[in-house]
């Protein structure tokens, strides 16, 4: 077998595939110095999927033009808040943006 | 005593020439009606997972490949006895045997793109008054309008990614059997590729390689293979 990489680039594309490395880990580390924040992590993860989905939906429905005057002030002020209510989770435990990402298969990262 | 296995092969005869897997260990093909599922014999567990034992396994499946089909299974795939083994090739042997057709004479190559996905996106122009979004009179309709033009702006970068991708793609797509095509799994890692190609078509395959790298542009490419078809097993039986 003739095996090739080739490439003109190979600093940028190790500097690349490095940041395509999940951040989640395998098995949750819980020890009692860091069970807080492992399962954190895990849960705000979740959140900031659902998070992201929401906002999705309703970047949809503007497009579409299907929210009134109410909703959009209605749905401007729930996305506002928990944007809010997430930044100062991640403070509280510590965490970067860059840490709740997930891997979700052939759709690729969260984030 | 542990067996470690690095694949399933479309063989149950014996290896003609002797291999050394991981540890030291010889490599032997265990039979299992017409297919061979190929291992080696290790007093334990492996410990310690060195860097070493990777390129151990890969070595074993590369060596398989020049003569044979070769299923590979991923790293470390360990079984505790012979009996376990020789149960998983009676529960998978259909789709052991769908795969090994399907993958006869062909291999893996990989095709990354990196393009400027960040002076891109300083470049889009947010919004260009496109937002059905009513001038902002409160704090969340500011904020809203805010999100839907960075939503626009990612629309417009994923329109001009799946333009480079499909021109890319034109390169190798007529020499493939088979792609898996991921975009934008960073945001300058633009395409991650895998094609699945036939011996035949290899040179040709290459080939269209070097053209678009020679082609001109701001695009960075990646090549590589060919490799065991690591990414093209589908295993539909439970």
């Amino acid at each position: 077998m003739n095996q090739a990489v080739k490439t003109d680039s190979p600093g940028a594309f190790l500097e690349e595939m490095e940041k395509t490395r999940g951040t989640l880990p395998k098995r949750i580390v819980a020890n009692p110095q860091n069970v807080e924040k492992g399962l954190a992590k895990l849960v705000l993860t979740l959140i900031e999927l659902i998070r992201k989905l929401m906002e999705k939906q309703a970047m949809r429905r503007i497009e579409n033009g299907s929210l009134t005057e109410a909703e959009i002030e209605r749905v401007g002020e729930t996305l506002m808040k928990l944007e809010n209510k997430m930044r100062e989770l991640k403070q509280i435990f510590g965490l970067e943006d860059e840490e709740l990402n997930l891997n979700l298969g052939p759709l690729g990262n969260l984030l | 005593m542990a067996i470690y296995i690095y694949g399933v092969i479309d063989s149950n005869g014996r290896p003609d020439d002797p291999m050394i897997g991981l540890e030291g260990a010889l490599v032997c093909n265990l039979p299992y009606r017409d297919l061979g599922v190929v291992t080696s014999d290790l007093d334990a567990r492996i410990p310690h997972i060195t860097k070493e034992h990777v390129l151990g396994h890969e070595r074993v499946v590369e060596r398989l490949m020049v003569n044979f089909t070769v299923l590979p299974f991923r790293f470390p795939t360990i079984f505790d006895k012979k009996e376990d083994v020789l149960a998983m090739m009676n529960d998978h042997y259909d789709d052991f045997r769908d795969n090994l057709g399907r993958l006869r004479g062909k291999a893996e190559f990989g095709i990354k793109v990196i393009w400027p996905g960040d002076k891109i996106r300083t470049r889009m122009a947010p919004g260009e008054n496109s937002a059905p979004m009513p001038a902002p009179a409160s704090p969340a309709r500011s904020f809203l309008k805010k999100k839907f033009e960075e939503h626009q702006i990612e629309k417009k970068i994923e329109d001009e990614a799946d333009k480079h991708i499909a021109l890319v793609d034109g390169f190798f797509n007529k020499f493939a059997a088979e792609k898996k095509l991921e975009k934008l799994k960073t945001e300058n890692l633009l395409l991650n590729a895998l094609y699945l190609v036939e011996k035949e078509k290899q040179g040709d395959f290459r080939q269209a390689f070097e053209q678009l790298r020679s082609s001109p542009g701001e695009l960075k490419y990646l090549f590589s293979g060919p490799w065991p078809p690591y990414n093209f097993i589908k295993m539909i039986r439970p």
